[in-house]
Parts: structure tokens; sequence; C-alpha cells
């Protein structure tokens, strides 16, 4: 049983990359100016904090629940560590590290409301959605905050993401995320934690009752996704020049519609983190990609969502396949 | 189960931690926030304080958000008046701009609280509608600052304060051209100027853009080219003259995002900065300027040399878009007088209070670049 899901998602993936494939040459046979380095550069950019927020919360979404919480999240994280740095004068990397602590606590917090609470999750992380889209305005007073600029001092970590050899910008960031990706995919997958959270997804009595601690889990996979929303907030500032406190609400959308054309059950007990980080770049795709071929804003979002009907669609046929 | 209360240990003990660094920080970083818009005292008016009115004045005040630092000037001048003419002002605004039913609901909330006067500054202007025949009702005298609404019930708003924002985008559009002409004049191919407005529903925004695209083709005629206005419906339809983009010398081409976010800002303007025809680009305001700017991070193709680079222009300050303008990405900007704006709509709403007969009061945009972003009657107004 087990084998053959992994089979199955296995496939999903790469019908996911082919379709990334084929959106790639589909924009770069319709525009000229698509096909260019910097086009790279900038879905790279503009990809980072959606792949990071979709890492985390492949957790929450395979133990059957979600996270709302991640995207004015990332906002409330970016603007609590910019504001101490901006205009308290902390180092840069104190700054970075309140991000993650923020961050952590809200997964925490989020975490125990609906382990221990036993809160749905749809409503849990709802309401840490607004608590932090507040909470974030509050912290930096309600300012835009402009994390150090590149080439002031404490700008360092812009080029963690993004080095500059030889006069060619490299996407660094790649890199860490792709680590940050197989980590993550081996930690779901061979370790006993992954394990334990695709049990509660699957089956959550089967779980407590054969002896697995399903509350510590089920905290635990909140933390996660919180730990990998502050650390979408650190790459967020670092590619766009301010933060705006308000803003957020509809990244982790984004990050969790990546998540599911990516393989992970939109029911829980089944997914990928190799699967996520392909769904991301679909949307990251399409979201740079139809600017160029011309299309009005309004129109760009109709397409995303009818492309990620189409990979639901896909999915959806795929499984009933299989039962046949 | 040890496990379980470590973990919701560690998770209050997390919380706690935050909620003091949170707090002890604000506290130490308030004084050098507060500092640093206080350094404008001047305004018009100011020395009218003298006026024989009650001390107990209550006036509120409603932004468009809080999102840029350009609303934060607005509130400390706000504050300013409110300080020196001894009455008591309180501010509130949406979370974003496009929060147009928040908005409404604030304005409500405060009609129903019964203050002396309203300063609005509506993110929609067929939304406050409503809200405003209610205040009138109500006796409640509103006075509007930074975006008009043409349409209000007549004698509900008493006072309009403004930056002329047409005109404001007319001055962007003079620079530009000024700068971009010798390039147009040479180019042997048709030539494009990028725009970008983050939305298509607020005065402000609209005027500007409006004004940008007119002025601009108006210069451009005036030296015999012929001009194309592409892209977002509303602002094509909206031109004085659309034009005919096939045989235009000059296509201005419109971009509007989805949400008024600066990466969707930056998406719109990558997407306009890739084509190798684009000698110009303008930022209606803050958040667009900013998003050209993060296009620009990976393209690398904003200068201040006509022809070999575009030129941007940019709308209002922020330290971003000053450090862009010195460093010679950005070619120049547009600023106008929040702070000002914010202290003679809380003058207005007091001389209405005593019984004094008001008027509207327009504002100007200035443009500032390298050659005079430091002088004595541009610096005050570049908030950060």
């Amino acid at each position: 049983m087990e084998i053959k899901k992994s089979k199955k998602i296995f496939k999903q993936e790469v019908i996911v990359f082919l379709v990334v494939i084929a959106l790639l040459l589909f924009f770069c046979l319709m525009s000229p100016d698509f096909r260019k380095y910097t086009t790279i550069l900038t879905i790279m950019d503009y990809s980072y904090y959606i792949v990071l927020m979709s890492i985390g919360v492949t957790f929450p979404l395979i133990t059957g629940g979600v996270d709302l919480s991640i995207g004015t999240g990332l906002i409330c994280y970016s603007l609590a560590g910019g504001y101490l740095v901006v205009h308290a004068g902390w180092p840069t990397g104190l700054g970075m590290l309140v991000s993650i602590l923020f961050g952590v606590a809200i997964g925490t917090l989020n975490g125990v409301l609906i382990g221990v609470m036993d809160l749905p999750p749809f409503l849990a992380t709802l309401c840490t959605c607004m608590i932090t889209r507040g909470l974030g305005s509050i912290c930096a007073k309600n300012f835009g905050v402009s994390w150090p600029t590149a080439g002031t001092p404490g700008s360092w970590f812009r080029s963690i993401f993004k080095i500059t050899v030889n006069g060619t910008k490299l996407p660094l960031g790649f890199v860490w995320v792709l680590m940050l990706v197989l980590i993550m995919n081996f930690v779901l997958k061979h370790t006993k934690m992954g394990r334990y959270t695709i049990a509660i997804g699957s089956n959550k009595e089967a779980a407590i009752l054969s002896g697995i601690n399903v509350k510590f889990y089920h905290i635990m996979a909140y933390v996660i996704s919180g730990f990998f929303a502050a650390l979408a907030s650190i790459a967020y500032s670092a590619v766009f020049a301010t933060v705006q406190p308000g803003t957020g609400a509809g990244f982790e959308l984004e990050a969790i519609g990546g998540a599911i054309v990516g393989g992970v059950s939109a029911t829980g007990g089944a997914g990928s983190i190799v699967g996520s980080l392909i769904g991301v770049f679909v949307i990251c795709l399409l979201k740079t990609g139809l600017p160029f071929i011309g299309l009005q804003a309004n129109w760009q979002q109709i397409v995303t969502g009818l492309v990620l009907i189409g990979a639901v669609m896909v999915d959806i046929i795929k499984r009933k396949r299989e039962k046949k | 189960m040890k496990k379980k209360l470590l973990a919701t240990l560690l998770g209050v003990a997390m919380v706690a931690s935050l909620l003091v660094g949170c707090g002890s920080s604000a506290e130490e970083a308030a004084p050098a926030a507060e500092a640093a818009p206080a350094a404008e005292a001047e305004a018009p008016a100011a020395e009218e304080a003298a006026a024989p009115a009650a001390g107990d004045l209550e006036f509120k005040i409603v932004v468009k958000s809080f999102q840029s630092s350009y609303w934060q000037a607005a509130v400390t001048g706000v504050n300013q008046a409110a300080e020196e003419l001894g009455v008591s002002v309180e501010c509130n605004g949406p979370n974003a701009e496009s929060d147009i039913a928040d908005q409404v609901n604030m304005l409500t909330n405060y009609i129903n609280a019964q203050p002396d006067g309203i300063g609005l500054a509506a993110c929609d202007q067929s939304a406050v509608l409503d809200a405003l025949q209610m205040a009138m009702d109500a006796g409640i005298p509103v006075v509007c600052f930074d975006s008009g609404v043409p349409d209000a019930p007549a004698g509900s708003v008493l006072s309009t304060i403004a930056t002329d924002n047409y005109g404001a985008g007319a001055t962007a559009a003079d620079n530009l051209y000024a700068a971009l002409k010798d390039t147009i004049a040479s180019a042997t191919a048709p030539v494009r100027i990028g725009e970008v407005n983050q939305e298509s529903t607020s005065e402000s925004i609209t005027q500007r853009g409006l004004g940008f695209i007119d002025k601009f083709t108006e210069l451009a005629k005036a030296d015999g080219y012929t001009v194309a206005v592409v892209g977002n419906e509303f602002y094509v339809n909206g031109a004085k003259d659309k034009g005919d983009e096939a045989s235009a010398n000059i296509i201005i081409e419109v971009a509007v995002p989805a949400q008024t976010t600066v990466e969707l800002c930056a998406t719109e303007a990558s997407a306009i900065m890739n084509k190798s025809d684009v000698i110009g680009m303008f930022g209606s305001n803050q958040v667009a300027a900013e998003g050209i700017l993060s296009a620009n991070e990976n393209l690398d193709v904003l200068g201040t040399e006509p022809g070999t680079k575009i030129l941007a222009a940019g709308f209002d300050a922020g330290s971003v878009i000053k450090q862009a303008i010195r460093d010679g990405k950005m070619f120049g900007a547009v600023t106008q007088s929040p702070l000002a704006m914010g202290k003679t709509t809380v003058e207005t709403l007091y001389a209405i209070a005593n019984g004094e007969t008001v008027s509207d009061i327009a504002t100007d945009g200035y443009w500032y670049d390298t050659t005079n972003m430091d002088s004595a009657d541009i610096a005050p107004n570049l908030y950060d």
C-alpha cells in the first residue's frame, strides 16, 4: 500500500515537471523578451519566498490540516525584524533572528490551538492570520519597513540570495532553497517525524492507537510551517525594497496552491516536498510569464485559476483510473 | 506526555519573550521615529491659531492606509496642527489602500461618534458617497484631503485639500520629455514609454497617470510626433488622445497590477522594461516606483543617460527612491507635501468650527533629482 502510494506521487511530480517545461517553452515561443537570462533571475527572485512557504505548509497539509497564517505571518515577521534593524539600530543578523523566533512562536501557537485544543486548522490559522496582520502593523508602528538596501551597511543578507560574480548576477538562493527542499523531503519520507506526520494525515485514530504521540507531532507540523514562513520572510525582505504593513494576505494561497499542484493531497496523508517545489514553479512561471505575453492583470489571475483547476483535475482523473 | 508539556511550555515561553522584545524595542525606537519628520515646521495659516474656539474641539481623520511613509508624514502633520491649535484628533485608516469597505466602515463609525469635523482621504471616490450624505445629515463638516470626491453630495464636503495630481503627473512628463527629446529625435523606430499605476480606482493615482499621458502626448505632438496609448483599458480610454498603435512614433504602455503590492508592480514593470524599444518609465506612486526599481534589480536597465539607459521617473519619496536617485538609478521623481497637507486639513477643520468660510486648496507637486534634492525648499518634503 505504502509503496504504491509513493509511486503514484512520483508520477504526479513528473507530470507537473513536464507542465513547467511546457509553460517555459510556451512563454519563450510567445515572447522574445522572455528568452533572457534576466527573466530566469526574476522568476527565481520572486519564487524563493513562495517555495519556502510551501515547504513549510506541506507539513500541515499532509496532516490533513492547513496553515492560512503564513502569508500575513511572513509580512509580520519581516516587519518586526526589519523595524528593529532600521529604526532601533539592531544588527541585521539579530533582526533576522527575531523574525525567525517570531515565526516559530506563531507556528507553536497554531500547533497548540490545533493539536492540543482541537480547533479546526482552517479556523485556528484564519485567526492567527488576522492576528499576525494586525501585529505586524503594530510592531512596525504602521511604517513600511525598508530593510537595508543593496550597498548600504547591513545589506549583506541580500547576497544570500543573489551574488554578483564577474559582473554576472547568480541566483544563489536557488541552491539554498533546493538544499532545504531535499533535506525536508528526506525528513518527511525517512524520519520518524515525517512518517508520523503522514500517519496523522492518513488515519489519525490509528496513529493514536498505535501509541504515536499525536499531539506532539501535530504541533511540530505547524512549528515547521511557522519556521519556514519566517525563512520566507527573510527571502522576501532580501528581494523586495519595502515591506508594507497590511499586505501578505494571498501569499499563502500561492504556496498552498503550489503544494497541491505538486501532488500534496488536499485531504492529507500524501505528498512530497519536491512535488511542492515543482508545483510552486508552475504558479511563479504563470505570474511572471503572463504579463510578457501582454495579458492584463485581471486576466492573469483568471488564467492562473484555470491552470490550477486543470492540474488538480489531472490528479483526480489519475486517482480514479488507479482505483479501477 | 513529557514532550507535549515541553512543547507547550516552549511555545508559551517564545510568545512571552517575543511580546517582551516587541514592547521594549518599540519604546526605544519611538523618539527616533518621531524626531525625523518633525523637522518641517512651516505650513501656511499656522499663525491663525489664536482664534477664539473652545479647547475641546474633536476632529476625526481617516487616511487611505498606513502602507507608505507618505501617510505617516501626513499623520505627523495632522498631529502637529492639533498640538498647535489645542484640539484633539484621532486618526485611523485601513490596512491597505485597496480595503475600500474597511475604510467606509471606519468613516461611518466616526460619523456616529458625532465629532466636530472629519478629515477624509478617500480610497474610492464612489464608495464614500452614502457616508458623506450621512455626515451632512448629521451636521458634521467634512474636509477631503489628498484625494477629492468629485461626485460628493452638494454641501457635504466643505473643502478639498489636494495635490493637483493631474498637474503633478504632467510635471513628471515635462521633465522626462525634456530629457528624452534628443533620444526620440534620433530614433529610427518607434520608442516606448512605460507607466505603472498601482490601481485605477482612486482619483489621485488615476489623475497622475492621465496627467502624465496627456502632457507627454501634448509635448510630443507639438514636436511633430504621433503618440499611441496602449495597455490598461481605464487609462487608454481616459487619455485625451489614445492614437493608433500601428502608425505611432511613441507608444505609451500602461500597466496596472491585480493588487497594490510591490511584487506585482515589479512583475508588470519588468514585462515592460524587458522590451528593447523602451526609453522611459513612470511609476505614479511610491509602490509603483519601487516596483520599477525592484524590476531593475535583475534587468539593470535604468540610468540617467538617455539613449543607452531607460530613464525612470518616480512619485513620492521614501528611503528607497531617494537612494535610487542618489545612485543614478532613478532619473528623478515628483514629490508632494503630505506634512503640509495633513496640517492644512486640521487647520481648515478648525476654521470651519469657528464659522469661517473655506474653499478648496490645491497643493503643488515638485520635481526633484540629484541637482535639487538637498535644497531647502525640496528636502523637507522628502520623507523617509
